[in-house]
């Protein structure tokens, strides 16, 4: 058996597929399977507005059970509409991990033709993945990755001393920082000016190599 | 300029100890005051060395006391007022120390002086300071919900030391326009600090 055959017979398509993985893996998500399975019974309308609700739940936005419940009408059981949309998030996020530079429509468009998805809604999807609301999409999945916490809040305030029950004439400036960290703790401290310069210096220096960095790695690593 | 020592009588009861005393030791005795002298502490020597003191001094546990209590305060004042070795050798003929003694405390203050002025300048009340920076630049390059990502960013750690000389460290991480706006910040602080002249 040849290596081409073996392939084919897992994306059950055409030898154009045998160069490449398609959007979902090397493997079918099961959830996928399922959702092709049933695509047949559905009609378009309960189709895109399943949609819908799938694309704004990835937006971020909170999803309402009475969505479900609406589409709970002749013929449409729960059973159904919950694999329906289980299969349509996965599509969906499979899709958007890749960048559009990737992942191009027409590519896309042919993954799903394979796995015997009707005409229209391949339409309704394509355009649900790469349309207006791509950029929305992309942003909400960078706004909610895992990170340490960041600096929500600094406030600062330079003193200078002038007499001390230790000394008549200080005059030395002294610098207090406090630091709002997004996990909500309130970070208070001095920092003696030597420290400070520390500090800048090596601000300035990360700055520095994260410009050069931004710089010199959209040219090496290539998609 | 104002007195520095008022002729009280610890003072005057101290002066006539110290005048009693080996000149010879009293050198080292003042070299360590004056480097604890900065400190929070109180005592500048522990119990088994003040025992070792009392014995070498010929002193009694209270004159004991008394000798080393005056003394730090001799110099404390003299740093209070940030006084010339000068005016401290007037200060401390005054109160009728014996010359040999007001040598050795003004080729101490003479000495190490300016060091002891510029700790105590540096002595604060904030009970956290900044003690370390530490930072780390990465590339992110995939994530759960993307792959094929390439996004700089930075994590800081700054040791914070508090009073009680524990250690914690604060966390935290950049983007790059978050590190730009930290870092004009930071720059804002440092016109301040251009301004006083610093």
């Amino acid at each position: 058996m040849s290596i081409i055959q073996v392939q084919s017979s897992k994306a059950g398509g055409s030898s154009a597929l045998a160069d490449r993985t398609p959007f979902y893996g090397t493997r079918l998500p099961s959830e996928l399977k399922a959702m092709v399975k049933e695509l047949k019974k559905l009609d378009k309308k309960t189709f895109r507005s399943l949609l819908t609700v799938a694309v704004s739940a990835l937006e971020g936005a909170d999803v309402d059970t009475k969505s479900f419940t609406d589409l709970q009408t002749n013929g449409m059981t729960e059973d159904l509409i919950n694999i329906i949309y289980s299969g349509l998030l996965s599509t969906l996020r499979l899709a958007l991990r890749l960048p559009q530079t990737s992942l191009k429509p027409e590519l896309f468009k042919e993954d799903l033709k394979e796995l015997n998805i009707p005409e229209e809604f391949i339409v309704d999807l394509a355009s649900a993945v790469f349309g207006g609301k791509r950029t929305n999409l992309d942003a909400s999945a960078l706004d909610s990755r895992s990170r340490l916490p960041t600096l929500q809040n600094f406030r600062w305030r330079v003193d200078v001393g002038i007499s001390t029950s230790a000394l008549n004439r200080v005059l030395e400036p002294t610098i207090l920082m406090e630091m709002t960290l997004s996990d909500g703790r309130i970070q208070t401290f001095e920092v003696p000016v030597s420290k400070f310069h520390e500090l800048r210096y090596n601000v300035a220096h990360v700055l520095r190599e994260m410009e050069s960095l931004e710089k010199r790695n959209v040219l090496k690593i290539q998609d | 300029m104002a007195l520095m020592f008022t002729a009280t009588a610890n003072i005057k009861k101290a002066v006539s100890l110290i005048n009693q005393l080996d000149a010879a030791k009293f050198p080292r005795l003042l070299q360590r005051i004056l480097q604890k002298l900065h400190l929070r502490d109180d005592r500048s020597f522990s119990e088994e060395e003040e025992e070792m003191l009392q014995q070498a001094l010929g002193l009694q546990g209270g004159d004991l006391q008394l000798v080393l209590e005056t003394t730090a305060f001799v110099l404390e004042q003299a740093a209070y007022h940030s006084a010339k070795p000068a005016v401290l050798e007037e200060q401390l003929k005054n109160i009728q120390l014996e010359e040999d003694k007001i040598s050795v405390f003004v080729k101490a203050w003479s000495a190490n002086g300016k060091e002891v002025i510029l700790k105590l300048r540096k002595r604060t009340l904030a009970p956290d300071q900044l003690e370390s920076v530490n930072w780390r630049l990465n590339l992110q390059m995939a994530q759960a919900s993307q792959t094929k990502m390439k996004l700089p960013n930075a994590m800081f750690e700054l040791g914070v030391r508090h009073d009680d000389d524990t250690r914690e460290k604060v966390r935290m991480e950049f983007t790059h326009d978050e590190l730009y706006n930290f870092y004009s910040q930071l720059e804002t602080i440092q016109e301040q600090l251009d301004t006083l002249g610093s």
